[in-house]
């Protein structure tokens, strides 16, 4: 009788813990959990904080639409090792808690201190599946942060508007999923080849990075 | 479907059959040198891929996207044991479409030891001059040009002679190089001869039929003869499968790669494994890397993306090269979090990134197959002795960082200082021991998983890359090099296939 009163405790904290009290999302995602934008948006906050050498943060780079996208372009497999990632940072605290008050609690509801020491826990952490788990965390916001034009102008590393040659490949691939007719070149409309000329480092920069209305 | 049609996704509309003299399965380096040779020959061949053609319209800036749809387990791949990424493309073209087009000859004494140690006869350096010889003709591999390198190529070089370390700029199979540095999500420029653009085209003007996302399942043998292979067409990037395919061929040549042939044999019912090697013997040559801060802007935007190597260290067992990958990437390596990260992402214009990588021999693993998939298990576990080996190549990096003028050097060893700011604080890397979890590493050459022997009781193909139990059954991917090559693996298997084309040519 106890063992089933525990476990039915057990389980109604695991249900609390796991589904309730999250925010609603600004929107609709189809692949993220309320919880896991909640996760992502705090880990982002205190993985990358306002101000700094670089002024945007992980907030604004809003990291949970990156990973909406990078999660719709990825198979089965990869999605699920994505979601169980987000469930470990999240509720890794119960294992690993975050010194002070409240430490246990989720990782999207500590403060982001906590966030910080909590993130700084599982990088240093003496198990490497701890520091995997960071790295794999860190290695997503990274990229979403990256993914944000103004971070990349910012340090100078945003792609150049390149303009590339027609060649032979051209005329045979259609864009992925169109059949050939869709190509609509030619022969004639083959260019010469690259010459080899450097690009000039202030060039204009790849439409999709550069500054609105530049 | 006619000679030197292609076929894309869209088109598949119903099962379908052909009949060649050869088919081809993948269009890596290796497949696309068979395929277009073959046709070259007259023969008529049918090369499939299950990846899509790619377009520079389609190529993604933002790393994790590009591998989510270039790269096999959307660039997610590990192995177990000891833990290490590796990245095999899924992609008309394979790993060229994004490699780094490095180009290099196996050095004669790896090639020697190979003939030694593997009972091999005619794979010497004198046997693969002429065929890497006609690689590189074809593609134009030539010396990367001194304008393109840009200042993180350079300081390599700079530090090299400054501690009299031989390097010098890569060779690579690109015309035309601007440096943009993007050779990882799809060069823009078109310079790169990635096989899409270089051999592909040919064996298409050749007569070769080219099937795109067709994934094939199994090879088709009637007692010790191969006599096709059968397939699913699959959609790009999710790879649900539809209409049957199936290729009738006098012969089948398998260019998959190092980790998918093997799987494609044993789920064609341990095929060609009378050894008992198929899928044995996995080796990686696995790569740890160190980011260097300079006092000066560095723009490393700007450079071919790996334009200089130092040979130096070959018989020590490493190889030294300048690396550069999407921002997002290169930023993964830099640690902690919070304000600090920030500030170590803002020294990324003054940075440059070398790697090396080893020649791990004694480091083996295997491939093997999960049920309902085509994916592989790889299981690979890296030797105490070859950790002595990468932690050498990080300390020699570090040297080469300080005497080309680092103010502050980035290991990414755990259990050692996050920054290193002089070559007294960087000797840590050689005094103290480090452990295989303690490094991050990489593994994208892989090999020897249908190794070839001379003894048909130990590898799986004879030198020229015939499956010792099959008359006409060949593969050609990097899975039949004996060992690591001591250098980035594309020409030699690239050599090995065009000499592999020559004999299969003759025996059709
Ligand atoms: C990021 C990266 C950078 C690299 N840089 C360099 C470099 O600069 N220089 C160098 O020498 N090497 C480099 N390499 C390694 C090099 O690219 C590989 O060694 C080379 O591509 C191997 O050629 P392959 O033909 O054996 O196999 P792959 O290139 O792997 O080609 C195999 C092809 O077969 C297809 N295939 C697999 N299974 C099936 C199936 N069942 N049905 C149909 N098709 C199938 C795959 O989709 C793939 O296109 C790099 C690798 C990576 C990942
Ligand atoms: S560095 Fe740029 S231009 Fe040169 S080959 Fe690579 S992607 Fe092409």
């Amino acid at each position: 009788m106890l063992t089933a009163i525990l476990c039915a405790l057990a389980l109604g904290y695991a249900v609390l813990r796991v589904a309730i009290g999250y925010p609603d999302p600004r929107r609709h995602y189809h692949r993220l959990g309320r919880g896991e934008v909640a996760l992502i948006s705090s880990a982002a906050e205190a993985m990358y904080p306002a101000g700094g050498p670089i002024p945007s943060s992980g907030l604004d780079a809003d990291l949970p639409d990156y990973l909406e996208r990078l999660m719709t372009a990825s198979r089965l497999q990869t999605r699920i090792l994505l979601h169980l990632l987000f469930f470990l940072v999240e509720h890794g605290t119960l294992l690993f808690p975050t010194p002070g008050r409240g430490g246990m609690r989720r990782f999207s509801s500590q403060d982001i201190e906590q966030r910080v020491a909590a993130l700084d826990g599982w990088a240093e952490s003496t198990l490497f599946v701890r520091r995997l788990v960071f790295t794999s965390l860190r290695a997503v916001l990274t990229m979403g942060y990256f993914a944000y034009p103004p971070v990349v102008r910012r340090l100078g590393l945003a792609p150049l508007a390149i303009e590339s040659p027609i060649c032979e490949a051209d005329l045979l691939y259609p864009r992925i999923g169109e059949k050939p007719e869709s190509i609509g070149m030619t022969a004639a409309d083959l260019t010469p080849p690259s010459e080899g000329i450097p690009l000039p480092q202030d060039g204009p920069l790849h439409p999709g990075f550069a500054e609105p209305g530049a | 479907m006619e000679p030197g049609q292609l076929r894309v996704f869209a088109q598949y509309d119903r099962d379908l059959t052909l009949e060649a003299d050869a088919v081809v399965v993948g269009s890596g380096p290796a497949g696309a040198v068979v395929a277009k040779e073959l046709t070259d020959a007259g023969k008529s061949v049918v090369l499939v891929e299950e990846g899509p053609p790619f377009v520079p319209a389609e190529y993604e800036f933002d790393g994790g996207l590009s591998m989510a749809r270039t790269m096999r387990e959307g660039g997610l791949r590990t192995t177990s044991g000891t833990v290490m990424p590796t990245m095999q493309a899924v992609a008309l073209g394979g790993g060229s479409l994004v490699n780094s087009a490095i180009c290099n000859r196996a050095p004669a004494f790896i090639l020697d030891r190979w003939c030694s140690d593997f009972e091999l006869e005619r794979t010497t350096r004198a046997d693969l001059d002429p065929h890497y010889e006609a690689v590189a003709k074809f593609l134009g591999i030539a010396v990367t040009p001194e304008n393109v390198l840009g200042r993180r190529n350079l300081l390599f070089r700079d530090g090299c002679d400054a501690l009299g370390y031989h390097c010098e700029p890569m060779y690579r199979n690109v015309r035309g190089c601007r440096g943009s540095g993007e050779c990882f999500t799809g060069c823009r420029s078109r310079a790169k001869q990635s096989m899409d653009i270089s051999y592909i085209p040919a064996a298409l003007r050749g007569g070769a039929r080219v099937l795109t996302s067709v994934r094939i399942e199994r090879v088709l043998a009637e007692r010790w003869r191969a006599t096709g292979v059968a397939g699913r067409v699959v959609t790009p990037f999710t790879g649900r499968p539809s209409h049957q395919v199936r290729i009738h061929a006098k012969l089948v040549v398998l260019a998959a790669g190092c980790t998918a042939t093997p799987v494609l044999l044993q789920k064609s019912g341990n095929l060609a494994n009378r050894s008992g090697q198929v899928g044995e013997n996995l080796q990686f040559h696995p790569g740890v890397a160190i980011m260097g801060i300079f006092p000066e802007l560095v723009n490393p935007r700007f450079g071919a993306t790996q334009g200089y190597q130092s040979r130096h260290f070959l018989r020590e067992g490493f190889k030294l090269e300048t690396l550069w990958a999407p921002p997002a990437i290169t930023a993964v390596r830099l640690p902690g979090s919070g304000m600090a990260l920030k500030n170590r992402l803002a020294d990324i214009p003054y940075s440059a990134i070398w790697d090396g990588i080893a020649v791990c021999n004694r480091s083996i693993g295997r491939v093997r197959v999960r049920r309902r998939s085509m994916d592989p298990i790889l299981s690979w576990k890296l030797h105490p002795a070859d950790v002595s080996v990468l932690a050498q190549a990080l300390w020699v990096l570090s040297q080469i960082f300080f005497a080309a003028g680092a103010r502050t050097i980035v290991p990414g060893v755990h259990g050692i200082a996050p920054e290193l700011h002089s070559l007294e604080e960087a000797e840590v890397l050689r005094d103290r021991p480090i452990r295989a979890t303690d490094l991050v590493l990489a593994g994208n050459h892989v090999f020897c998983t249908t190794r070839m022997h001379g003894d048909a009781r130990l590898g799986v193909v004879d030198e020229m890359g015939r499956c010792h139990d099959f008359e006409n059954l060949y593969i050609a991917d990097t899975g039949i090099f004996p060992q690591c090559p001591a250098v980035n693996p594309m020409w030699t298997g690239m050599a090995l296939a065009h000499r592999s084309a020559q004999q299969i040519a003759q025996q059709i």
